[in-house]
Protein backbone atom coordinates (compact mmCIF):
# COMPACT_ATOMS: atom_id res chain seq x y z
CA UNK A 1 0.00 0.00 0.00
CA UNK A 2 0.69 3.43 0.33
CA UNK A 3 2.07 5.87 -3.09
CA UNK A 4 5.73 4.73 -4.78
CA UNK A 5 7.16 7.98 -6.25
CA UNK A 6 8.35 7.62 -9.88
CA UNK A 7 9.22 10.82 -10.35
CA UNK A 8 9.35 14.00 -8.86
CA UNK A 9 6.15 14.87 -11.00
CA UNK A 10 4.29 11.47 -10.91
CA UNK A 11 3.51 8.40 -8.53
CA UNK A 12 2.32 5.11 -8.59
CA UNK A 13 -0.98 4.21 -6.30
CA UNK A 14 -1.63 0.62 -5.44
CA UNK A 15 -5.59 -0.30 -5.27
CA UNK A 16 -7.15 -3.17 -3.76
CA UNK A 17 -10.58 -4.25 -3.01
CA UNK A 18 -11.85 -2.63 -0.07
CA UNK A 19 -9.09 0.05 0.64
CA UNK A 20 -10.42 2.75 -1.82
CA UNK A 21 -8.13 5.89 -2.62
CA UNK A 22 -8.91 9.23 -3.66
CA UNK A 23 -8.05 11.43 -6.21
CA UNK A 24 -8.26 14.66 -7.98
CA UNK A 25 -10.37 14.51 -10.83
CA UNK A 26 -8.62 13.89 -14.30
CA UNK A 27 -5.26 13.48 -12.66
CA UNK A 28 -4.75 9.64 -13.45
CA UNK A 29 -2.52 9.59 -16.46
CA UNK A 30 -2.52 5.67 -16.89
CA UNK A 31 -3.31 1.99 -15.17
CA UNK A 32 -3.22 -1.62 -14.89
CA UNK A 33 -5.82 -3.80 -13.52
CA UNK A 34 -9.30 -3.52 -12.96
CA UNK A 35 -9.87 0.03 -11.70
CA UNK A 36 -12.70 2.12 -11.88
CA UNK A 37 -13.08 5.84 -11.03
CA UNK A 38 -16.45 7.48 -9.95
CA UNK A 39 -16.81 11.06 -9.71
CA UNK A 40 -17.31 11.85 -6.06
CA UNK A 41 -20.64 13.75 -5.30
CA UNK A 42 -19.51 14.56 -1.85
CA UNK A 43 -16.30 15.75 -2.60
CA UNK A 44 -14.65 13.03 -0.27
CA UNK A 45 -15.51 11.44 3.22
CA UNK A 46 -18.52 10.72 5.28
CA UNK A 47 -21.82 11.65 4.39
CA UNK A 48 -23.98 14.18 2.74
CA UNK A 49 -23.62 16.78 5.59
CA UNK A 50 -20.12 17.03 5.66
CA UNK A 51 -20.34 17.37 1.98
CA UNK A 52 -22.52 20.18 2.26
CA UNK A 53 -20.03 21.78 4.71
CA UNK A 54 -17.46 21.19 2.57
CA UNK A 55 -19.29 22.63 -0.67
CA UNK A 56 -20.33 25.64 1.92
CA UNK A 57 -16.53 26.34 3.07
CA UNK A 58 -14.98 26.15 -0.48
CA UNK A 59 -13.27 23.18 0.51
CA UNK A 60 -15.10 20.78 -2.01
CA UNK A 61 -12.89 19.83 -4.30
CA UNK A 62 -13.84 17.67 -6.97
CA UNK A 63 -12.29 14.77 -6.19
CA UNK A 64 -13.26 10.55 -7.46
CA UNK A 65 -12.89 7.59 -5.91
CA UNK A 66 -10.88 4.68 -6.94
CA UNK A 67 -11.39 1.41 -6.33
CA UNK A 68 -11.07 -2.36 -7.94
CA UNK A 69 -7.39 -4.01 -8.16
CA UNK A 70 -4.26 -2.65 -9.83
CA UNK A 71 -1.86 0.20 -10.06
CA UNK A 72 -2.45 3.77 -11.19
CA UNK A 73 -0.20 6.52 -11.77
CA UNK A 74 -1.75 10.04 -11.12
CA UNK A 75 0.00 13.25 -11.76
CA UNK A 76 -1.31 16.55 -12.46
CA UNK A 77 -0.50 19.75 -14.52
CA UNK A 78 3.48 19.47 -14.39
CA UNK A 79 3.06 20.13 -10.84
CA UNK A 80 5.89 18.82 -8.44
CA UNK A 81 4.15 16.07 -6.25
CA UNK A 82 5.27 15.21 -2.75
CA UNK A 83 4.30 11.99 -0.69
CA UNK A 84 3.44 12.19 2.66
CA UNK A 85 3.03 9.04 5.29
CA UNK A 86 0.80 10.22 8.15
CA UNK A 87 1.03 7.47 11.12
CA UNK A 88 -1.36 8.84 13.58
CA UNK A 89 -0.56 12.74 12.69
CA UNK A 90 -2.96 15.13 11.47
CA UNK A 91 -1.87 17.25 8.29
CA UNK A 92 -3.33 20.79 7.11
CA UNK A 93 -3.68 21.13 3.68
CA UNK A 94 -5.87 23.21 0.78
CA UNK A 95 -7.91 20.80 -0.77
CA UNK A 96 -6.98 21.99 -4.24
CA UNK A 97 -3.24 20.59 -3.57
CA UNK A 98 -4.70 16.99 -2.39
CA UNK A 99 -3.61 14.99 -5.60
CA UNK A 100 -4.44 11.52 -4.09
CA UNK A 101 -5.09 10.58 -0.33
CA UNK A 102 -5.64 7.19 0.92
CA UNK A 103 -9.23 6.12 2.10
CA UNK A 104 -7.56 4.92 5.48
CA UNK A 105 -7.73 8.94 6.39
CA UNK A 106 -10.14 10.84 7.98
CA UNK A 107 -11.05 13.89 6.33
CA UNK A 108 -11.95 17.24 7.81
CA UNK A 109 -12.47 20.89 7.38
CA UNK A 110 -11.01 23.33 9.75
CA UNK A 111 -11.63 27.28 10.18
CA UNK A 112 -8.97 29.20 10.28
CA UNK A 113 -10.57 31.73 12.41
CA UNK A 114 -10.55 29.44 15.24
CA UNK A 115 -6.71 29.69 15.43
CA UNK A 116 -5.91 33.11 16.11
CA UNK A 117 -9.70 34.82 15.22
CA UNK A 118 -9.59 37.81 13.10
CA UNK A 119 -5.78 37.20 12.49
CA UNK A 120 -6.27 33.68 11.55
CA UNK A 121 -8.59 34.80 8.83
CA UNK A 122 -6.66 37.85 7.59
CA UNK A 123 -3.73 34.84 7.17
CA UNK A 124 -6.05 32.58 5.57
CA UNK A 125 -6.46 35.21 2.95
CA UNK A 126 -2.70 36.09 2.78
CA UNK A 127 -1.90 32.10 2.08
CA UNK A 128 -4.54 32.04 -0.37
CA UNK A 129 -5.89 29.46 2.08
CA UNK A 130 -9.42 30.89 2.43
CA UNK A 131 -11.21 30.82 5.60
CA UNK A 132 -11.52 27.24 5.56
CA UNK A 133 -8.59 24.24 5.13
CA UNK A 134 -8.43 20.56 4.70
CA UNK A 135 -7.34 18.29 7.38
CA UNK A 136 -5.99 14.20 6.54
CA UNK A 137 -5.48 12.38 10.01
CA UNK A 138 -4.76 9.03 10.84
CA UNK A 139 -2.79 6.36 9.08
CA UNK A 140 -2.09 6.22 5.41
CA UNK A 141 -0.48 8.45 2.34
CA UNK A 142 -0.87 12.08 0.91
CA UNK A 143 0.14 12.99 -2.05
CA UNK A 144 0.25 16.94 -2.36
CA UNK A 145 0.86 18.87 -5.86
CA UNK A 146 3.20 22.08 -5.66
CA UNK A 147 4.98 24.28 -7.76
CA UNK A 148 8.33 23.70 -7.32
CA UNK A 149 9.93 20.87 -5.55
CA UNK A 150 8.71 20.43 -1.94
CA UNK A 151 11.10 21.23 1.40
CA UNK A 152 10.12 19.27 4.51
CA UNK A 153 11.55 22.03 7.42
CA UNK A 154 11.14 20.95 10.86
CA UNK A 155 9.49 22.95 13.52
CA UNK A 156 10.39 22.54 17.30
CA UNK A 157 8.80 24.20 20.02
CA UNK A 158 12.49 26.20 20.55
CA UNK A 159 12.74 26.83 16.89
CA UNK A 160 9.97 28.44 14.72
CA UNK A 161 10.09 28.23 11.24
CA UNK A 162 8.93 31.38 9.31
CA UNK A 163 7.57 31.01 5.87
CA UNK A 164 6.18 33.12 2.87
CA UNK A 165 3.18 32.53 2.90
CA UNK A 166 2.82 31.99 -1.44
CA UNK A 167 5.31 29.11 -0.89
CA UNK A 168 3.66 27.48 2.05
CA UNK A 169 2.48 24.11 1.16
CA UNK A 170 0.87 22.43 4.30
CA UNK A 171 1.79 21.45 7.80
CA UNK A 172 1.68 18.07 9.98
CA UNK A 173 1.80 18.29 13.62
CA UNK A 174 0.71 19.95 16.43
CA UNK A 175 1.67 23.55 15.10
CA UNK A 176 0.36 27.00 15.69
CA UNK A 177 0.48 29.59 13.13
CA UNK A 178 0.41 33.16 13.10
CA UNK A 179 0.87 35.83 10.73
CA UNK A 180 3.65 38.54 10.95
CA UNK A 181 4.00 41.17 9.49
CA UNK A 182 7.01 43.75 9.02
CA UNK A 183 4.84 46.41 7.47
CA UNK A 184 6.95 49.84 8.10
CA UNK A 185 6.56 53.27 6.25
CA UNK A 186 8.84 51.81 3.28
CA UNK A 187 6.02 49.51 2.13
CA UNK A 188 3.49 52.13 2.60
CA UNK A 189 5.23 54.58 0.35
CA UNK A 190 5.93 51.35 -2.12
CA UNK A 191 9.60 50.79 -1.45
CA UNK A 192 8.52 47.82 0.64
CA UNK A 193 10.53 44.32 0.52
CA UNK A 194 7.97 42.03 -0.80
CA UNK A 195 8.23 40.10 2.73
CA UNK A 196 6.11 42.81 4.83
CA UNK A 197 3.82 39.14 5.47
CA UNK A 198 5.32 36.05 7.10
CA UNK A 199 3.84 32.99 8.45
CA UNK A 200 5.54 31.59 11.31
CA UNK A 201 4.76 28.12 12.77
CA UNK A 202 5.85 27.51 16.18
CA UNK A 203 5.40 23.96 18.36
CA UNK A 204 6.37 20.92 17.39
CA UNK A 205 6.21 19.47 13.63
CA UNK A 206 6.93 19.80 9.73
CA UNK A 207 5.88 22.31 7.56
CA UNK A 208 6.09 21.68 4.01
CA UNK A 209 7.31 24.74 1.57
CA UNK A 210 7.61 25.03 -2.39
CA UNK A 211 10.51 26.10 -4.22
CA UNK A 212 8.06 28.92 -5.89
CA UNK A 213 5.67 31.78 -5.04
CA UNK A 214 3.29 30.85 -7.44
CA UNK A 215 0.12 29.40 -6.29
CA UNK A 216 -1.16 26.05 -8.07
CA UNK B 1 27.72 25.07 -5.08
CA UNK B 2 29.37 25.35 -8.41
CA UNK B 3 28.66 28.80 -10.25
CA UNK B 4 27.61 28.14 -13.49
CA UNK B 5 29.35 26.09 -16.20
CA UNK B 6 30.30 27.27 -19.35
CA UNK B 7 30.69 24.90 -22.70
CA UNK B 8 32.46 25.53 -25.58
CA UNK B 9 31.89 23.80 -28.62
CA UNK B 10 34.36 20.96 -27.56
CA UNK B 11 32.61 20.96 -23.59
CA UNK B 12 29.60 20.39 -25.01
CA UNK B 13 28.54 17.11 -24.80
CA UNK B 14 27.76 14.95 -27.65
CA UNK B 15 24.44 13.70 -28.48
CA UNK B 16 22.97 13.90 -24.70
CA UNK B 17 21.41 16.56 -22.86
CA UNK B 18 22.79 19.73 -21.73
CA UNK B 19 20.31 19.11 -18.58
CA UNK B 20 16.19 18.67 -18.52
CA UNK B 21 15.66 21.04 -20.94
CA UNK B 22 18.42 21.23 -23.81
CA UNK B 23 19.76 18.79 -25.80
CA UNK B 24 23.54 18.88 -27.97
CA UNK B 25 23.56 17.16 -31.19
CA UNK B 26 26.78 16.18 -32.39
CA UNK B 27 25.89 16.99 -36.12
CA UNK B 28 28.39 15.71 -39.24
CA UNK B 29 25.93 15.49 -41.95
CA UNK B 30 22.54 15.83 -41.70
CA UNK B 31 19.42 16.25 -39.15
CA UNK B 32 15.60 17.10 -39.34
CA UNK B 33 14.52 19.48 -37.02
CA UNK B 34 11.04 21.03 -36.19
CA UNK B 35 11.11 24.61 -37.31
CA UNK B 36 12.06 27.20 -34.73
CA UNK B 37 13.72 24.73 -31.93
CA UNK B 38 17.27 24.97 -32.53
CA UNK B 39 18.52 27.72 -29.67
CA UNK B 40 22.12 28.10 -30.75
CA UNK B 41 25.03 26.08 -32.58
CA UNK B 42 28.63 26.12 -32.92
CA UNK B 43 30.44 25.29 -36.13
CA UNK B 44 29.55 25.25 -39.72
CA UNK B 45 26.14 24.36 -40.51
CA UNK B 46 23.16 25.63 -42.98
CA UNK B 47 19.58 25.57 -42.19
CA UNK B 48 17.53 24.78 -45.46
CA UNK B 49 13.45 24.50 -45.67
CA UNK B 50 12.73 20.99 -46.96
CA UNK B 51 11.80 20.75 -50.53
CA UNK B 52 14.11 23.24 -52.12
CA UNK B 53 15.99 21.71 -54.95
CA UNK B 54 19.11 20.08 -53.72
CA UNK B 55 17.17 18.50 -50.79
CA UNK B 56 14.18 16.78 -53.28
CA UNK B 57 16.11 13.33 -52.86
CA UNK B 58 15.55 13.75 -49.10
CA UNK B 59 11.83 14.41 -49.02
CA UNK B 60 11.51 11.41 -51.02
CA UNK B 61 13.68 9.05 -48.87
CA UNK B 62 12.58 10.54 -45.38
CA UNK B 63 10.09 11.85 -45.81
CA UNK B 64 6.35 10.24 -46.79
CA UNK B 65 4.25 12.72 -46.52
CA UNK B 66 5.64 15.68 -48.67
CA UNK B 67 2.50 17.62 -47.09
CA UNK B 68 3.71 18.55 -43.82
CA UNK B 69 7.47 18.95 -45.20
CA UNK B 70 7.33 22.73 -44.96
CA UNK B 71 7.15 22.61 -40.71
CA UNK B 72 10.80 21.02 -40.84
CA UNK B 73 14.28 22.41 -41.48
CA UNK B 74 17.16 20.19 -42.74
CA UNK B 75 20.20 21.17 -40.88
CA UNK B 76 23.26 20.03 -42.60
CA UNK B 77 27.25 20.58 -42.19
CA UNK B 78 29.55 20.34 -39.01
CA UNK B 79 29.11 21.44 -35.42
CA UNK B 80 27.90 21.01 -32.11
CA UNK B 81 23.33 22.20 -32.74
CA UNK B 82 21.83 22.79 -29.01
CA UNK B 83 17.87 22.30 -29.05
CA UNK B 84 15.55 23.09 -27.19
CA UNK B 85 11.30 23.80 -26.60
CA UNK B 86 9.76 26.46 -24.58
CA UNK B 87 11.71 24.53 -21.21
CA UNK B 88 9.78 21.35 -21.72
CA UNK B 89 11.64 18.25 -20.79
CA UNK B 90 13.61 17.08 -23.76
CA UNK B 91 14.76 13.80 -23.96
CA UNK B 92 16.50 11.38 -26.55
CA UNK B 93 15.76 8.17 -27.74
CA UNK B 94 17.54 5.34 -30.13
CA UNK B 95 15.57 3.56 -32.53
CA UNK B 96 17.32 0.11 -33.76
CA UNK B 97 15.10 -1.38 -36.69
CA UNK B 98 12.39 -0.39 -34.72
CA UNK B 99 9.66 1.69 -35.23
CA UNK B 100 8.00 4.12 -32.83
CA UNK B 101 4.08 6.17 -32.67
CA UNK B 102 4.38 9.84 -31.38
CA UNK B 103 2.34 12.74 -30.87
CA UNK B 104 3.48 14.79 -33.59
CA UNK B 105 3.63 18.42 -31.06
CA UNK B 106 6.41 16.25 -29.36
CA UNK B 107 9.04 15.60 -31.51
CA UNK B 108 11.59 17.37 -32.19
CA UNK B 109 14.55 16.02 -34.69
CA UNK B 110 15.43 13.24 -35.87
CA UNK B 111 18.35 11.74 -37.84
CA UNK B 112 17.87 11.14 -41.60
CA UNK B 113 18.90 7.83 -40.69
CA UNK B 114 15.20 7.56 -39.88
CA UNK B 115 11.78 7.73 -42.03
CA UNK B 116 8.80 9.73 -40.58
CA UNK B 117 5.53 8.64 -41.98
CA UNK B 118 2.23 10.05 -41.19
CA UNK B 119 0.30 7.84 -38.60
CA UNK B 120 -2.86 6.39 -39.64
CA UNK B 121 -3.96 7.85 -36.36
CA UNK B 122 -4.22 11.28 -36.79
CA UNK B 123 -2.29 14.00 -35.20
CA UNK B 124 0.56 11.29 -34.54
CA UNK B 125 3.60 10.39 -37.09
CA UNK B 126 5.76 7.45 -36.91
CA UNK B 127 9.16 6.94 -37.29
CA UNK B 128 10.87 3.96 -38.63
CA UNK B 129 14.59 2.65 -38.64
CA UNK B 130 17.65 2.75 -37.05
CA UNK B 131 18.84 6.06 -35.30
CA UNK B 132 18.31 8.99 -32.32
CA UNK B 133 15.69 11.13 -32.54
CA UNK B 134 15.00 14.10 -29.59
CA UNK B 135 11.07 14.67 -28.40
CA UNK B 136 9.89 16.74 -25.52
CA UNK B 137 6.94 16.27 -23.27
CA UNK B 138 5.60 18.05 -20.35
CA UNK B 139 7.30 16.58 -17.20
CA UNK B 140 9.74 13.56 -17.77
CA UNK B 141 9.17 10.46 -19.57
CA UNK B 142 8.15 7.09 -18.46
CA UNK B 143 8.42 3.88 -20.22
CA UNK B 144 5.32 1.41 -19.56
CA UNK B 145 5.08 -1.92 -20.48
CA UNK B 146 1.25 -2.93 -21.83
CA UNK B 147 -1.07 -3.72 -21.03
CA UNK B 148 -1.69 -0.61 -19.84
CA UNK B 149 -4.63 2.13 -20.37
CA UNK B 150 -3.44 5.20 -20.41
CA UNK B 151 -4.90 8.91 -20.43
CA UNK B 152 -5.08 10.04 -23.80
CA UNK B 153 -3.40 13.29 -22.63
CA UNK B 154 -0.35 11.87 -20.45
CA UNK B 155 0.16 9.70 -23.96
CA UNK B 156 3.17 10.35 -25.61
CA UNK B 157 3.85 7.51 -27.99
CA UNK B 158 4.48 4.11 -28.27
CA UNK B 159 7.22 1.88 -29.73
CA UNK B 160 6.85 -1.71 -31.26
CA UNK B 161 3.13 -1.93 -29.97
CA UNK B 162 -0.41 -2.41 -31.78
CA UNK B 163 -1.75 0.70 -32.16
CA UNK B 164 -4.02 1.78 -29.31
CA UNK B 165 -7.74 1.14 -29.26
CA UNK B 166 -10.30 3.42 -27.15
CA UNK B 167 -11.52 2.10 -23.73
CA UNK B 168 -15.05 3.64 -21.85
CA UNK B 169 -15.29 3.16 -18.64
CA UNK B 170 -18.81 5.13 -17.23
CA UNK B 171 -19.73 2.06 -15.30
CA UNK B 172 -21.07 4.99 -12.54
CA UNK B 173 -23.23 6.10 -15.43
CA UNK B 174 -25.29 2.99 -15.26
CA UNK B 175 -28.46 2.18 -13.00
CA UNK B 176 -31.00 4.88 -12.40
CA UNK B 177 -28.54 7.07 -10.01
CA UNK B 178 -26.07 6.73 -12.69
CA UNK B 179 -28.95 8.03 -14.99
CA UNK B 180 -30.09 10.72 -13.45
CA UNK B 181 -26.31 11.99 -12.83
CA UNK B 182 -25.67 11.32 -17.19
CA UNK B 183 -29.27 13.06 -17.44
CA UNK B 184 -28.63 16.24 -15.03
CA UNK B 185 -24.88 16.06 -15.31
CA UNK B 186 -25.22 16.54 -11.34
CA UNK B 187 -22.54 15.18 -9.59
CA UNK B 188 -20.13 15.83 -12.66
CA UNK B 189 -17.87 13.48 -14.50
CA UNK B 190 -14.95 11.75 -13.56
CA UNK B 191 -12.48 13.05 -16.33
CA UNK B 192 -11.60 9.17 -16.66
CA UNK B 193 -14.67 7.45 -19.22
CA UNK B 194 -12.20 7.20 -21.75
CA UNK B 195 -8.75 5.85 -22.28
CA UNK B 196 -5.93 4.57 -24.92
CA UNK B 197 -5.63 0.78 -24.50
CA UNK B 198 -2.66 -0.76 -25.19
CA UNK B 199 -2.22 -4.48 -25.13
CA UNK B 200 0.74 -7.07 -26.66
CA UNK B 201 4.38 -6.61 -26.64
CA UNK B 202 6.42 -3.25 -26.62
CA UNK B 203 6.83 0.24 -24.86
CA UNK B 204 4.44 2.81 -24.10
CA UNK B 205 5.84 6.66 -23.56
CA UNK B 206 4.09 8.68 -20.84
CA UNK B 207 4.86 12.08 -19.63
CA UNK B 208 4.25 12.97 -16.27
CA UNK B 209 1.27 15.33 -16.75
CA UNK B 210 -1.60 15.67 -18.64
CA UNK B 211 -1.22 19.00 -20.37
CA UNK B 212 -0.73 18.51 -24.35
CA UNK B 213 1.89 19.89 -26.44
CA UNK B 214 0.03 22.17 -29.42
CA UNK B 215 -0.18 19.59 -32.24
CA UNK B 216 2.00 20.34 -35.43
CA UNK B 217 0.25 19.91 -38.50
CA UNK B 218 1.06 16.49 -39.79
CA UNK B 219 -0.34 17.23 -43.61
CA UNK B 220 -3.69 15.66 -44.96
CA UNK B 221 -4.74 12.47 -46.03
CA UNK B 222 -4.92 10.99 -49.07
CA UNK B 223 -8.23 10.87 -50.11
CA UNK B 224 -9.42 7.68 -51.13
CA UNK B 225 -12.04 4.71 -49.65
CA UNK B 226 -11.05 3.33 -46.47
CA UNK B 227 -8.35 5.66 -45.48
CA UNK B 228 -9.25 6.41 -41.63
CA UNK B 229 -9.63 10.45 -42.55
CA UNK B 230 -9.26 10.56 -46.06
CA UNK B 231 -12.06 9.91 -48.81
CA UNK B 232 -15.62 8.71 -48.69
CA UNK B 233 -16.48 6.41 -45.99
CA UNK B 234 -13.71 7.03 -44.18
CA UNK B 235 -14.44 7.13 -40.45
CA UNK B 236 -13.60 10.34 -38.44
CA UNK B 237 -11.81 12.38 -40.22
CA UNK B 238 -8.91 14.23 -39.29
CA UNK B 239 -10.76 15.76 -36.28
CA UNK B 240 -10.85 12.31 -35.28
CA UNK B 241 -8.70 12.83 -31.72
CA UNK B 242 -9.43 16.06 -31.59
CA UNK B 243 -13.44 15.14 -31.48
CA UNK B 244 -12.41 12.77 -28.99
CA UNK B 245 -10.45 15.53 -26.89
CA UNK B 246 -13.52 17.59 -27.03
CA UNK B 247 -15.47 14.76 -26.10
CA UNK B 248 -13.68 14.56 -22.92
CA UNK B 249 -13.40 18.48 -22.15
CA UNK B 250 -17.10 18.23 -22.34
CA UNK B 251 -16.95 15.43 -19.60
CA UNK B 252 -14.28 16.42 -17.89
Amino acid sequence: MGFTRISGKMIEAQVVPGQPLYSQRGAMLAYRGEVSFTPNLTGGQGGVMSALGRRARGEAAPLMTVEGRGSVYFGHGGHHVHVVDLAGSLLHVEADRLLAFEGSLRQGTVFLGSQGGVMGMVRGQATGQGLFTTTLEGHGSVAVLAHGGVLELPVTPRRAVHVDPQAYVAHRGDLRNRLSTALGWRDMVGRGSGEAFQLELSGQGTVYVQASEEKL
Amino acid sequence: MNGPVVFDAHTLPANDNVHAYAFSVDLDGQWFLQKGKMIAYFGDIRFDGIGHGPLDHLVARSFHSPLHAADWVVAQGRGKLLLADRAFDVNSFDLDQGNLTIRSGNLLAFEESLSLKQSIIPGFVTLIGTGKFVAASNGEVHFVEPPIRVDPQALVGWADCPSPCHHYDHGYLRGFLGGLRAMTGVGGASGEEHQFEFTGAGTVLLQSSETVMPEQPVGGTPAGGGTPGGGPGASGGLGGLGGLARWAERSG
